[in-house]
C-alpha cells in the first residue's frame, strides 16, 4: 500500500472517531450511545481481567475448531461425491436445497439437545461451514481436466495417486475459495451461537452487556469482534494465496 | 439411458429421504424428534394461516424492506465512492472494519438504541446488509475496463448515460454477487433480531416453542425458515439470471472455446 493511501486511511479512521465522539456528546440516546473514550476505557478495564481473554479465546477456538472439522469432513465428502456421477446427481437437489439455508435456522434445535455449551457452538459452526465446502469441493473435483486424468491413467497411476496428484491439485483453487469464504462465516456463527444460544465467548458477552445496560462494554466487545473479523478475513486471504501460489490464476498476478 | 438414471436419482433421493424420515419417525417417542406427520400437522395449524399475518408477514416485510433499503443505499453509496476515488481512500478502512463486524453483533446495539420494535429490526437488517453490496459495487466499478471509460468519454456520453449504459452493466455481475450476500445476511439478521427479546415473527415463534418445550412447533418453525431461506435465494437467482443473461451467456461462450 502506498504511503499516501495509508495516511488517507488513517485520517479517515481518526475522522470517524471524532465524529463518533461529537455525536455521542450530543446525548441523543442517553447512556445507550457511549463515547469512544468511554468505550475504549471500558474495553481497557475488561481487557485487564482474565474472563475477557478467556471469552476471546473461546470465541476464536470454537470458530477455528469448527472450521477445521468442517474442512476435513467437507473435503472428504466432496471428493467422495464428486468422484462418482451417480452420487453427485443423487445429492445435487438435496445440497442445492440446503445450501442457502443459514445455520441460525437450526440453532433452537441444537440448543435444545446440547444446551448452551461450547459443543453446541462448535456443532453450529461445523454445520454452517460444511455445505459450502462440500459443494465447492464437488465442483473442483468435477472440473478436473479429463485429459490430465486420462494421461495420468495411461502413465499407470493408481486411483489414489491420481487423486493426490491430479484431482486434488486441480480442485485446490475451489477448496481455497470455499475456505476463504468459510473463515469469516465461522466467526459469525460463533457469535450467533453465543448471542442467541448462550454458548460461551464474546457472543454471550454481548448479550450480558446489553441486558445489564453496560453499554460501553457492549461497544467495546463489538469493536473487538470487528478486529477479530478483520484478522480472520486477512489470514484466510493470505492463507489462500500461500497455498495456491503455484496456481496459474495467482502466478499471473505476480508477473 | 444413463441420463434418465441420473435424473431419476436426482429427483428420487430427496423423495426417498423424506419418506424415510416420515416412516422412521412414525411412532417416535423421542422428545427431540417427534413424528414428521405430527410436525406437518402443527405446521399447518400454526402457519396456514393462523400466524400468517401476525408473524410470517411481519418477518417477510422486515426482510424485504431491510434488504431493499440496503440494496439502494449500498449501490448508491458505492457509485458515489467509486466516482470520487479520493474520498474512497479516506473511508475504505472504516467501511472494511464495519464489514468485518459479525452482522448479528449489531442487533444488541440497535436494541439498546431504539428498543425491541420493528424499527430496530429493519435498522439492524439494513445496516448489516449494506456492506456486502457497498463493497462489491465499489470493487466492480473500480474494475471497469479503462478502455470502456475512454470510449464513453470519446462518445461524449453524459454522466447519466455513462452510469446507466456503461458502468452499471459493466459492474453488474459484481453488484449482483454482493446483493446475493446481502440477502443472506439480511435473512440471518432478520431471524436474529426476532430471537432477541420479546417480539413477534417466525424466529421469535420458533425460539418460544423451543423454550416452552413445544418440540413439534419448533420443528415446524425450522422447516418454515429453511423453506423461506431457499425460496428467497431462488427468487434472487432467477432475477439475476434474467438481468445478467448477456453476461452468463458470454461466460459460457468463453469457457466453451
Amino acid at each position: 500500500m502506498k504511503p499516501a493511501q495509508l495516511t488517507r486511511g488513517a485520517i479517515g479512521v481518526l475522522g470517524a472517531l471524532v465524529l463518533w465522539q461529537l455525536v455521542s456528546s450530543a446525548h441523543l440516546a442517553g447512556d445507550a450511545f457511549p463515547s469512544p473514550v468511554a468505550t475504549l476505557s471500558a474495553l481497557a478495564a475488561d481487557a485487564s481481567g482474565a474472563s475477557f481473554w478467556s471469552a476471546v479465546g473461546e470465541t476464536v477456538g470454537v470458530a477455528l475448531l469448527g472450521l477445521l472439522g468442517s474442512a476435513a469432513a467437507g473435503i472428504l465428502a466432496g471428493i467422495v461425491i464428486g468422484s462418482s456421477p451417480a452420487v453427485r446427481y443423487a445429492t445435487l437437489a438435496l445440497l442445492e436445497f440446503l445450501k442457502p439455508i443459514p445455520p441460525i435456522v437450526i440453532l433452537p434445535l441444537l440448543v435444545l439437545i446440547l444446551g448452551p455449551t461450547a459443543r453446541m457452538s462448535w456443532l453450529l459452526v461445523f454445520i454452517g461451514c460444511l455445505l459450502p465446502i462440500i459443494t465447492q469441493t464437488i465442483a473442483g473435483v468435477h472440473d478436473t481436466d479429463p485429459v490430465a486424468r486420462d494421461t495420468a491413467r495411461s502413465y499407470g497411476m493408481g486411483r489414489t495417486e491420481i487423486l493426490f496428484r491430479v484431482v486434488l491439485p486441480s480442485a485446490m483453487p475451489f477448496i481455497g475459495t470455499a475456505m476463504r469464504v468459510a473463515a469469516p462465516v465461522a466467526l459469525i456463527v460463533t457469535v450467533v451461537a453465543g448471542l442467541l444460544g448462550g454458548g460461551p465467548g464474546l457472543g454471550q458477552g454481548l448479550y450480558l452487556a446489553q441486558s445489564s445496560g453496560n453499554y460501553p462494554s457492549l461497544y467495546g466487545q463489538v469493536l473487538v469482534l470487528g478486529i477479530l473479523g478483520l484478522i480472520f478475513i486477512g489470514l484466510a486471504r493470505a492463507g489462500e494465496r500461500r497455498l495456491l501460489h503455484w496456481h496459474p490464476s495467482y502466478r499471473e498476478a505476480a508477473v | 439411458m444413463r441420463k434418465t438414471l441420473y435424473v431419476l436419482l436426482g429427483v428420487g433421493t430427496p423423495v426417498v429421504l423424506l419418506a424415510a424420515w416420515f416412516v422412521a419417525s412414525a411412532g417416535s417417542t423421542n422428545t427431540f424428534f417427534p413424528p414428521l406427520s405430527y410436525i406437518l400437522e402443527r405446521f399447518q395449524e400454526l402457519w396456514l394461516f393462523a400466524h400468517f399475518s401476525s408473524d410470517i408477514l411481519v418477518s417477510l416485510l422486515n426482510l424485504v424492506i431491510g434488504f431493499a433499503l440496503a440494496a439502494v443505499i449500498g449501490v448508491g453509496l458505492g457509485f458515489v465512492l467509486a466516482m470520487l476515488p479520493k474520498v474512497g481512500g479516506y473511508v475504505d478502512p472504516v467501511i472494511h472494519f464495519f464489514r468485518s463486524i459479525p452482522p448479528v453483533a449489531l442487533v444488541p446495539i440497535f436494541v439498546s438504541l431504539i428498543g425491541f420494535g420493528i424499527e430496530m429490526r429493519i435498522a439492524s437488517i439494513t445496516l448489516a446488509a449494506v456492506f456486502p453490496t457497498l463493497i462489491a459495487t465499489v470493487d466492480g466499478l473500480r474494475g471497469v475496463d479503462s478502455t470502456l471509460k475512454d470510449v464513453s468519454a470519446v462518445y461524449r456520453l453524459s454522466t447519466g448515460e455513462k452510469i446507466i449504459r456503461v458502468f452499471l452493466p459493466a459492474a453488474g455481475p459484481h453488484i449482483a454477487s454482493g446483493l446475493q450476500v446481502s440477502l443472506q445476511t439480511a435473512f440471518v439478521v432478520m431471524i436474529a433480531s426476532e430471537m432477541l427479546g420479546p417480539s413477534q415473527g417466525i424466529g421469535a415463534m420458533t425460539l418460544l416453542a423451543q423454550q416452552s418445550f413445544m418440540i413439534a412447533d419448533m420443528w415446524s418453525g425450522i422447516i418454515l425458515l429453511g423453506v423461506i431461506g431457499f425460496i428467497a435465494n431462488m427468487l434472487f437467482e432467477l432475477g439475476r439470471r434474467r438481468l445478467l443473461a448477456w453476461y452468463i451467456g458470454s461466460r459460457r461462450l468463453a469457457r466453451a472455446q
